[in-house]
């Protein structure tokens, strides 16, 4: 089965200096990679999970595949077709949708319901006899009242504008949704329900799935396969059940060890990593992890690691990855036997 | 100064033009030195109610009824000077947005001159250095060099990390954290509940740590209230609220939190339904609409507060000692 969306080596590069500066500057700042090398592939009906801090690069990898942000390198290809011009991307955004990160500010609160489920059909210029019926048949999708069609974003819930969301985003029946954070600020009660909303859907409209997230608890629930940011780089992909339980990479070793767990008899001793995540304005040198990764070596501090690939399914990019009944993996488990009891 | 801390029978209502909203009804909490306390609950239950009643930040549409004494003295009934004396000498806030917690115009080490107000008999000097020290006991490296950075030279952990040091430079017997650690990322989370554990080691005063979530609140507090739709339905030590809890809604958010299941579930639990409307809170059991253990009595009588160990206690008519 071929993919449907693959990505090669795509880069984004931000200009470092405002406007006004290199107005004034005859020798601009070096701008830099907030997006380097990434490549990944996703397939018909799959769930990826993209995972990383703030400022990791995964919303603007996001950003950038529907072709909301300019590449500076690399190759989209999405249902077997390279997308490079604005026009390839038009066509791509036919057949894909993004739920973005605010579910109550990417409504516009002049525009009812209705209305707004329905302006990506008139946006594409897709015929649609009759509009409301079509918003009426959108929300039932989503659970909600079809009386929602003459509301206005400001008087629903969270949860309700996340349902509202979903439904905007499956308006085009997308193969692809790419979903920004789509439980942020949700109730731990409300998260489930909207994330088993687009799991029926998704297995009702076999669309495949980007869940952009933070939420490290939740993700591993809901995802197929996990791709883990540092800084703009991958630094791990695989089978979600794998990658929880035998991370390769110190640094999603230290993500899931970070997660506080809702057991008082399972307390934290010490903070899994210390210090703070680097800037893409100063990467560090070698292994951009080395500043913060417990067990770097001489080596990890000179020399950049390959991304390269464990076993048949996964990817690492370290020098030293934690493989199973390896010394790395003992010598992790030591630099943080303090970490959590049992 | 130190001493404890009790609110009882406190309601507190604010006036709307589309009438009153009751966000707390009958809330008993107390709280002793030395004690870090943990408020849980999700949105609309009241928490932040509750805090900015406790820091006597109300805003001024609201009316508050019933008591909280702190070190025998009724702050309800405090005039607004009075008030504002108690507030940053004995009562400290760490906000959840360590981004707008400090002015950006100012340097840190100016702000944080400025929080020491109430100490008129230290000089200027002196203010600084008990500063520099400050921030080194929260993990700031290089703190001479950081008093004089403005706000937004800091990442969002080590402004956390200020923000601490601000409401512990005040000496207070009463230090409210805010959701303390929502806004950062997860290393970062860890980092600061790890520093807010340390810090208890030699602060002697109340710490209240208001959060949603529950991984932050086992990691750190000693005794736990469960608030839903304005009232504290539960209240315990921290392991019987997360291993022995008793009220159903305790129960179904725990059952909620993804971060329980290591196996992959195919459906994640919620909770059905939604909040009362507070402006007309129900006679009976707030929860009741919702509650699978339901029945005849809790839809029209108000549940009793159930005691069920020294420290332990439900409201709720389903619960039996």
């Amino acid at each position: 089965m071929s993919p449907l969306l693959a990505i090669d080596d795509l880069s984004v590069t931000f200009a470092r200096s405002g406007l006004l500066s290199r107005l004034i500057n005859p020798f601009p700042l070096p701008s830099f990679n907030v997006i380097d090398g990434v490549t990944l592939s996703l397939m018909p009906g799959e769930t990826l999970g993209l995972v990383g801090e703030s400022g990791s690069g995964k919303t603007t990898l996001a950003r950038t595949i529907l072709g909301l942000v300019r590449a500076a390198a690399g190759r989209i290809t999405f249902e077997g077709r390279n997308v490079a011009t604005p026009a390839d991307f038009r066509a791509m955004r036919r057949r894909s949708a993004m739920m973005f990160q605010d579910p109550v500010a990417s409504l516009s609160p002049r525009l009812r319901i209705g209305a707004l489920l329905t302006e990506p059909q008139i946006i594409q210029g897709l015929p649609m006899p009759d509009r409301r019926a079509a918003a009426k048949a959108l929300l039932a999708l989503v659970g909600l009242p079809a009386s929602f069609v003459d509301r206005f974003p400001h008087e629903l819930s969270g949860g309700q504008a996340r349902r509202v969301g979903v439904a905007r985003a499956l308006a085009m029946k997308p193969h692809l949704l790419l979903a920004d954070e789509p439980t942020a600020g949700l109730d731990v009660s409300v998260q489930g329900d909207v994330l088993n909303l687009i799991g029926e859907l998704k297995r009702e409209l076999g669309f495949a799935a980007m869940i952009v997230t933070h939420n490290l608890a939740m993700i591993r629930h809901v995802s197929d396969r996990l791709a883990i940011m540092y800084l703009g780089r991958l630094v791990e992909t695989g089978p979600t059940q794998d990658v929880f339980s035998a991370p390769l990479h110190p640094y999603t070793a230290t993500l899931i060890q970070s997660e506080p767990i809702p057991d008082p008899r399972r307390r934290s001793q010490n903070p899994a990593v210390t210090g703070e995540i680097p800037s893409v304005f100063r990467r560090p040198s070698g292994c951009e992890f080395h500043t913060r990764c417990p067990i770097a070596r001489d080596r990890c501090k000179t020399e950049a690691p390959a991304y390269r690939p464990m076993g048949t399914d996964r990817m690492v990019r370290c020098h030293f990855p934690l493989v199973t009944g390896g010394q790395e993996r003992e010598a992790f488990s030591r630099a943080s036997a303090n970490h959590r009891g049992n | 100064m130190t001493g404890s801390l009790a609110a009882s029978n406190l309601s507190v209502r604010y006036e709307t033009p589309h009438g009153a909203v009751h966000a707390l009804r009958h809330v008993d909490i107390e709280a002793h030195p030395g004690e870090v306390i943990g408020i849980v609950g999700e949105s609309g239950c009241g928490k932040s109610t509750l805090v900015t009643a406790l820091a006597n930040l109300l805003p001024a549409n609201a009316r508050i009824d019933g008591s909280i004494s702190y070190n025998g003295v009724d702050l309800a009934k405090l005039d607004a000077h009075h008030q504002r004396l108690l507030r940053g000498d004995e009562i400290a806030l760490v906000g959840q947005d360590p981004m707008t917690a400090f002015n950006p115009v100012l340097t840190i080490g100016d702000q944080l001159v400025d929080f020491q107000h109430h100490r008129k008999d230290l000089g200027r000097a002196q203010k600084r250095a008990r500063i520099a020290a400050m921030l080194g006991r929260v993990g700031i490296a290089d703190a001479e060099r950081r008093m004089n950075s403005y706000p937004h030279e800091l990442s969002g952990g080590m402004r956390q990390r200020v923000a601490i040091a601000a409401a512990l430079l005040t000496d207070p017997g009463l230090l409210i954290a805010d959701e303390p650690t929502t806004a950062l990322d997860v290393t970062m989370e860890a980092q600061i509940i790890h520093l807010l554990r340390e810090l208890r080691r030699d602060y002697n005063g109340i710490i209240i740590v208001v959060s949603h979530h529950l991984g932050v609140i086992a990691e750190l507090c000693d005794r736990v209230y469960v608030m839903y739709a304005g009232e504290v339905v539960e209240g315990g030590e921290v392991d019987a609220i997360f291993h022995d809890a008793r009220h159903p809604y305790t129960q179904a958010l725990l059952a909620c939190d993804p971060a329980r299941f290591h196996e992959k579930l195919d459906r994640l639990p919620t909770i059905p339904g939604s909040l009362p409307n507070l402006t007309q809170p129900p006679s009976g059991c707030v929860y009741a609409p919702r509650c699978d253990r339901a029945f005849a009595p809790c839809v029209s009588v108000a549940p009793p507060l159930v005691k069920l160990s020294v420290s332990h206690m439900a409201r709720c008519h389903a619960v039996t000692p």
